[in-house]
């Protein structure tokens, strides 16, 4: 069935992408892979029948999230500086505790999980979205706009050059 | 149709990977780059979920989770410019003026 082989593919992409975010030494190949990933998890959102989070997927996460997240990296000129090797005790506690607790979770979703979907097409439009968060959701909308008017103002004065910035020493270390 | 807990299935390994990223990398880019991992993972769960019971208030928030990581993400960021500036590094290991 047409349908599962798309699943299957788009859900190794964004696992493969995921993985070398996770991976790769340098910042500008993980953001790029991050976009990738989210491409995918936009096709996996198609395919849950959200059409309307899948564009607002591609726009606002892979549009406006990681083109943030490019600026930052070009602006601070990081992309041709290799991070240093994590600890090695680091390295083996995090790669066994979160390897211990993604298999535990993968086992009680499979033990646990739902398998009988329900019958009927699940509608979820634009129109029927807008109409539901206008009327069940305006008090939570109006505080999520105070919410970014106030993270606008906290990223301005927070990366805004205050007092007076010590000249470097020595070379730029990562 | 594509039963759910495949669905979920996917999603706990992207988070599982995020976890990963953030125990153990050291650029603080890359660590916010993995918290974005885990919030889409989230996500995945909320629209699958939407889709499971056919209620429509996980979309709803999905679409606050979205506001919300991109004021997380305006923050931080100028977070990070604020630490080069002051440090010359944005190495999380050297941040290290509160540490016990």
């Amino acid at each position: 069935m047409i349908t599962f082989a798309i699943f299957f593919f788009f859900a190794a992409v964004a696992v493969i992408f995921a993985a070398v975010v996770v991976l790769h030494r340098n910042p500008v190949v993980g953001a790029l892979s991050l976009v990738a990933s989210f491409f995918a998890l936009a096709v996996m959102y198609v395919l849950l029948e959200a059409p309307f989070l899948a564009a607002l997927q591609v726009i606002v996460y892979a549009g406006a999230i990681m083109v943030l997240f490019l600026f930052v990296i070009m602006l601070l000129n990081l992309q041709h500086q290799e991070e240093p090797r994590t600890r090695p005790v680091q390295q083996f506690l995090g790669y066994t505790s979160s390897a211990a607790f993604g298999l535990a979770l993968i086992y009680y979703l499979a033990k646990f999980g739902v398998t009988k979907l329900p019958d009927g097409p699940f509608v979820s439009d634009a129109r029927t979205v807008g109409i539901r968060m206008f009327e069940a959701y305006i008090f939570p909308f109006e505080m999520v706009s105070i919410l970014l008017l106030a993270a606008i103002v906290g990223a301005l004065i927070l990366s805004g050059r205050t007092g007076a910035i010590p000249p470097p020493t020595g070379e730029n270390k990562l | 149709m594509i039963p759910t807990h495949w669905f979920l299935i996917l999603s706990a390994i992207l988070f599982t990977l995020g976890v990963c990223g953030v125990l153990t990398r050291k650029n603080g880019i890359t660590i916010f780059m993995c918290i974005e991992l885990m919030v889409n993972a989230v996500n995945l769960t909320f629209v699958a979920y939407a889709r499971q019971y056919h209620q429509i208030h996980g979309l709803l928030f999905v679409f606050f989770v979205m506001a919300i990581a991109a004021a997380e993400a305006a923050v931080g960021l100028a977070i990070f410019i604020s630490l080069f500036h002051h440090r010359h590094t944005i190495d999380v290991d050297e941040a290290n003026l509160m540490r016990w």
